[in-house]
């Protein structure tokens, strides 16, 4: 009797054999369940994260890397463009395998993929392809693109990111609505179960075209609590982990034995947009004032050296078409005060903003509150929630925004969304231009039809310096994304970036012991 | 009693219409636009209100208040505006865990928190008695999401008994059992600090009793004036206290599941309310308002079984 029950309690106390180790990959992701599962709906990182895994395109970003500098041919093999850059051929590999059994990719399920990702009734990222006039199968494993207009970067809607990613028309016609919960891709891993609330289970694809993965099943478990996930990071349950952008998360996970952590591109970047149409900041000389009034130097020191960058330009770092030479605003409260003095306010000004309760961006506004207070410059900060935070700032009631965000790596996606006059918020093809900038338009459209890249780059560093010279905004820091996992699992690459913002697990990846 | 019930069964009926009602209106008022919570903050205007079109958000509420109770009345929840999966069957899919950490919960706050509680009336103002004050004190004054980080340190990484993820590591009865130790606990000792206080509290009353003095004083054992005697006519408020309180502990489970990553209705509603799942806070509101109108019936019955002069009409 004795016996049974030791062995019963043995057996009721004993942890971890459940988490095979050598094949198996257990994953933790900040997030309490999946959402769509449809890499042409998925929006939110952790979903994008999940993805990433099971998904090809036409091209790709060499994995750990996040620069559209880097792409390299995935299902396509190679590629031509006519001169006038508007008519773009490309070769496709003849041995690309449909999870299951949904058949193989030819050049007729990239156009059924391509005019999905562009139909707005499916997709959420139809407008990234408007310029599409027609995708065409001109051979049986050979895709045509037709553009109405020349854009920044065709390939970069090729890579397997959002609309990029290419589905199997035969499982998405099969599946219906099912698809957004069994997603069929040709990547190297495939889906294998969903549960509620726990994880997704992902095994390796046998036939994937770059060979079987290593690593033969991948669950990824979704765990919102940021102090349970480290635990069960520390604990050895998992062995990778999804981290928090704080400069304490980095120093106490270094401490576990054994992990390694991931500072990695494309960062989100932190700005202060200034309302130009709304008095005292439609004047210059107060937009100067507070962007003398903030050190970038006490943010990053502020924010964790490990995990932000200063950001220079209203372009992140990393992007292509970044420039660090644009004006710059150094730090001095002496010369912020004097430029308030001349605009009329010697006892200095009050500016309003919205702000949300996330703690993370509400430190980060009473950091600069703070430093603003030392110029006379009085921000006063309203706290909504979330929701009503975005809500606001979109009907233009703010006179300072604060705003962090992470984009395609391309200049022209940041310049168009935050600084073109098309983007202003409160207007009909309003997106997110808080500032009513609007003194680089000229720059941001020549740029978006250049077939010349340098010259392309050029107007993009134009209309960097433009908008720093009129002070549409600060750029405040880029928080980078974290990610730490155990130093047993060898991704197979060095990474310093990753698109889809989870660390590229492929065919590559495996266990040293 | 059939009358009874009935009567109680009608009454929850409406009950349910006004919650739905309610909560139909509420939700639709809160801030925030389902669309971008789904589309992102990089959607277009025109992909938003295409998209609000889909989810038939673009039609005057009042129809839309229609279609949502003519779906409820034919078991018709809709699906979750964010995963796509139908409501029904998300909350089905995560009901059974909530139930089993509440049920565990519960009779482990049962188990420890009446005979403490008994045990403290018995003593009162000695030793016995000042560790249980003390104790469930310390019980309900201590956040659920602390005991809960200290249970997984001590437990999961210090000792190692337990997983620091409680779900989903098999599915076996050992397993599930190992799953569910640290949250029930954590769950648990709130509940008995709660059943303590109002046991010793009911206790003290009844152990002055008249009846009690005469049994005393006929030799009867004191165990059993205590256990047989007085514990029965003590039960009445600590039945209506777990009634209570069940409903309580649905509800505190969320950080519960959240930190000890159970599967469960309060992960559910937490995602459906950040991302503005009008259909999906719907469903959750039509389940709480049945577990918390049967809850309470079972406790009015519960009365009359423990009490029989008590009866229904």
């Amino acid at each position: 009797m004795k016996t049974g029950l030791g062995i019963a309690l043995a057996a009721l106390l004993a942890t971890g054999q459940a988490y095979a180790a050598g094949t198996t990959l257990n994953v933790g992701m900040a997030s309490a369940d999946a959402g769509k599962l449809d890499p042409h709906v998925a929006t939110s990182t952790p979903d994008k994260g999940l993805l990433h895994w099971m998904f090809n395109g036409l091209v790709r970003i060499k994995p750990g890397e996040a620069n559209p500098e880097f792409i390299e041919p995935d299902i396509a093999t190679s590629w031509t463009t006519s001169e006038d850059g508007l008519t773009w051929v490309f070769s496709l590999r003849d041995d690309v395998k449909c999870h299951g059994d949904y058949g193989t990719i030819d050049a007729e399920a990239v156009v059924y993929s391509l005019n999905r990702s562009a139909n707005a009734d499916i997709s959420a990222f139809a407008k990234d392809y408007a310029a599409f006039e027609s995708v065409e199968a001109t051979g049986p494993l050979e895709v045509t693109i037709k553009l109405k207009n020349k854009i920044p970067s065709l390939l970069g809607l090729l890579v397997p990111y959002h609309g990029g990613n290419i589905v199997c028309k035969d499982a998405v016609e099969a599946l219906g609505d099912e698809f957004q919960r069994t997603p069929i891709g040709t990547g190297p891993f495939m889906f294998a179960e969903y549960q509620p609330q726990q994880y997704v289970k992902l095994v390796a694809n046998p036939d994937y075209f770059r060979g079987e993965p290593k690593i033969k099943e991948i669950f990824y478990r979704y765990i919102p609590s940021d102090s349970s996930r480290d635990l069960a990071f520390q604990a050895g349950e998992v062995d990778m982990i999804y981290g928090k952008q704080e400069q304490t998360w980095v120093e106490r996970i270094k401490q576990v034995p054994g992990a390694v952590v991931s500072v990695m591109t494309p960062g989100e970047m932190s700005v202060i947009h200034l309302n130009m149409k709304m008095p005292p900041l439609d004047d210059l000389r107060v937009r100067q004032a507070v962007a003398h009034a903030i050190s970038r130097d006490a943010m990053v020191q502020f924010k964790g050296p490990d995990v932000t960058l200063a950001a220079l330009s209203p372009v992140p770092e990393g992007n292509l078409g970044f420039t660090d030479d644009v004006p710059i605003y150094e730090y001095s409260v002496e010369k912020a005060k004097a430029l308030l003095a001349e605009a009329g306010h010697p006892d200095g000004v009050t500016i309003k903003a919205i702000h949300t309760t996330l703690p993370g961006m509400l430190t980060t506004m009473e950091a600069i509150q703070a430093l603003l207070r030392e110029a006379s410059i009085n921000l006063e900060i309203e706290t909504v929630e979330h929701a009503t935070f975005h809500e606001q700032i979109r009907k233009d009631m703010s006179q300072v925004t604060h705003y962090a965000a992470a984009r395609f790596p391309v200049a022209d996606v940041y310049l168009s969304q935050f600084y073109h006059s098309a983007a202003i918020v409160g207007t009909p093809t309003a997106v997110a231009n808080f500032s009513h900038c609007a003194v680089a338009d000229a720059e941001i459209e020549a740029a978006r039809v250049e077939g010349d890249l340098q010259k392309q780059l050029e107007y993009w560093a134009e209309a960097q310096r433009k908008i720093m010279a009129e002070v549409c905004v600060v750029p405040i820091v880029q928080s980078m994304q974290l990610w730490a996992w155990k130093d047993t699992l060898d991704l197979g690459v060095e990474v310093n970036g990753s698109l889809n913002l989870s660390p590229p697990v492929t065919e590559a990846a495996s266990f040293s012991q | 009693m059939t009358a009874f019930v009935l009567k109680r069964l009608g009454f929850a009926a409406i009950t349910l219409f006004a919650v739905l009602t309610i909560v139909f209106f509420i939700v639709r008022v809160l801030p925030g636009d389902p669309a971008m919570a789904i589309l992102g903050d990089q959607a277009s205007q025109s992909a938003l209100e295409a998209l609000r079109v889909r989810l038939g958000l673009d039609v005057p509420l009042y129809q839309q208040y229609f279609v949502f109770l003519g779906g409820v009345v034919v078991g018709d929840w809709g699906v979750s505006m964010v995963s796509g999966r139908p409501v029904i069957e998300e909350i089905l899919k995560v009901l059974p865990a909530t139930i089993e950490l509440t049920v565990a919960s519960l009779i482990l706050g049962i188990v420890v928190g009446v005979p403490i509680g008994v045990w403290s009336a018995v003593r009162r103002n000695k030793l016995p008695d000042y560790l249980a004050r003390i104790g469930s004190l310390l019980g309900l004054s201590f956040p659920a999401f602390v005991s809960a980080v200290l249970l997984l340190l001590f437990f999961s990484i210090h000792l190692r008994w337990f997983p620091v993820i409680s779900s989903g590591q098999g599915s076996g009865l050992a397993d599930r059992l190992r799953d569910l130790a640290l949250p029930a606990i954590n769950l648990g000792l709130i509940m008995a600090a709660y059943i303590t206080r109002v046991t010793r509290s009911a206790m003290l009353e009844v152990l002055n009793q008249d009846y009690v003095r005469t049994a005393r004083a006929k030799g009867l054992a004191f165990a059993i004036i205590v256990w047989r005697h007085c514990l029965r006519n003590a039960l009445i408020p600590v039945v209506t206290v777990v009634g209570l309180y069940l409903g309580i502990l649905i509800g505190n489970s969320v950080l519960t599941e959240i930190v000890f990553n159970r599967p469960g209705l309060g992960k559910l509603i937490v995602g459906a309310l950040n991302q503005r799942d009008y259909t999906m806070l719907q469903g959750m509101m039509v389940i709480y308002t049945l577990i918390v109108v049967l809850v309470n019936l079972i406790t009015d019955l519960t009365y009359g079984l423990i009490d029989p002069r008590i009866k229904y009409s």
